[in-house]
């Protein structure tokens, strides 16, 4: 223990320098509700803790060419309240509610969720069926990595260790409903056993996009896009959604853990889904 | 090994300028505990429980895991910020009138949370009291008078 460096970048510049110097020795700090619980496990031994609270170029929520942003450093309580967020994409703020408990919202953000890179980020699915990116930042450039692209296993993910998350944007959603239901084993402040979001949009009374993302029965939050493909074009009943949400058992590799089984997992996400399902296309019994 | 480095830290703790030399991992909550503040208390000490709430430039946050040096410049309040034995906070009145502690660890924390709600939302419904306590875990009471608590001073009982 006690190997550590505190370094607060000014600018975007001096960040990105010190990231293309340390790589991953450099860890990022914001909200800390991941890094500390690490530095403390041990897990993080050593290296230069990088505050980014204050980094300017890292703020603000904003529509910008048909996308909404939502810039790395921003908190997940700021994002809910957020005017842009509560009219553009209120199914984003309701989603969120649901994310840890008041006083988590108030210090992590929703970079910090996506880089902390867990098959349970609450904010990940709902993310995944608004189609967000990832806007990364190195000395080299930027690149936009989609972001049913960027896990790739437990806390794994395609960031070179010399690059950080600048923002996080998806288009404006359209006319279409969301749901994210999330599955804990209490109400307040659990890890989710399993989850499920929902995005769905009709044209007369069929079934035009379908987006489904799952999070907890996977190595990765995933889209279930086969089972996407069997709803669309179709009219929407309830018997119909029972029996394709069933089939979505066979697109996830659930884990037994502490908090559940795979069977149940597997079990459970079929009826998360097909009551999300209900939810979005307003087929509530 | 090499010798920890350490860092300058000033911190207005309930209005009182706070200075330090700490080494870069501690914790706002070993720096405030260190200082004296041992009205802010350690449960779990990674984030779960809340017992280390503290009020940052007016949002209740975690303390066990916010770094010190993060908080360089702020304006933290704990929980002695809110009245004296003499002239107890409304939420004080109304949670020793109610009886909503017990064995008293997790009350600074509800305490702030508390505060932090009424401060944004003065009426809340029983259900917003419920989610603006739900990162603080008591284990005596079961809740239920705590929110008796909270919504007593919300509706004016105590002043």
């Amino acid at each position: 223990m006690s190997g550590f460096r505190f370094y607060r970048p000014d600018t975007l510049a001096q960040l990105l320098e010190r990231k293309q110097k340390e790589g991953r020795r450099a860890r990022i700090l914001d909200g800390g509700s991941n890094v500390l619980v690490y530095v403390k496990e041990g897990t993080i031994e050593g290296g230069t803790l990088v505050d980014v609270r204050r980094l300017k170029a890292l703020k603000g929520i904003a529509v910008k060419s048909g996308h909404v942003e939502i810039g790395a450093g921003e908190v997940i309580a700021d994002i809910i309240a957020s005017p842009v967020i509560r009219r553009e994409a209120s199914f984003l703020a309701e989603a969120l509610q649901q994310f840890a408990n008041p006083l988590v919202r108030n210090m992590a953000t929703l970079a910090g969720n996506i880089a902390d890179s867990s098959p349970i980020g609450d904010s990940i699915p709902p993310l995944l069926v608004l189609e967000a990116e990832v806007v990364a930042a190195g000395r080299q450039g930027r690149r936009v990595i989609p972001l049913d692209r960027f896990f790739t296993g437990p806390g794994a993910n395609v960031l070179k260790p010399s690059e950080v998350i600048l923002k996080i944007r998806f288009p404006v959603p359209g006319k279409g409903r969301g749901c994210f239901l999330k599955l804990g084993l209490r109400r307040g402040t659990s890890c989710s056993v399993a989850s499920v979001a929902v995005w769905t949009q009709t044209k007369g009374g069929a079934i035009e996009e379908a987006r489904i993302a799952l999070g907890g029965v996977a190595p990765t939050p995933l889209r279930a896009r086969l089972t996407e493909e069997l709803l669309k074009g179709r009219k929407p009943d309830p018997e119909l959604l029972e029996r394709v949400a069933g089939r979505v058992q066979h697109e996830i590799s659930p884990i037994s853990d502490v908090r559940a089984s795979a069977e149940y997992r597997r079990q459970v996400t079929a009826k998360l889904l097909a009551k999300a399902l209900r939810h979005t296309l307003r087929l509530e019994e | 090994m090499a010798k920890t480095e350490l860092y300058d830290i000033t911190i207005k703790v309930n209005d009182r300028t706070v200075s330090a030399r700490i080494p870069a991992e501690t914790t706002l909550l070993d720096f405030l505990r260190d200082q004296g503040f041992i009205e802010v208390k350690r449960g779990c000490d990674k984030g779960d429980c809340g017992a280390c709430t503290v009020i940052m430039d007016g949002k209740a946050i975690l303390s066990c895991i916010t770094l010190a040096l993060q908080a360089d410049g702020a304006s933290v309040y704990t929980v002695k910020s809110l009245g004296t034995p003499q002239r107890l906070h409304p939420l004080q009145k109304a949670f020793v009138e109610l009886e909503a502690l017990q064995c008293g660890f997790c009350t600074p924390g509800m305490l702030l949370s508390a505060k932090a709600l009424l401060d944004s939302n003065p009426h809340p419904t029983r259900s917003e009291i419920r989610e603006a306590i739900s990162g603080n875990l008591c284990r005596c009471t079961g809740y239920q008078k705590i929110v008796d608590a909270i919504e007593a001073v919300s509706k004016g009982a105590y002043r």
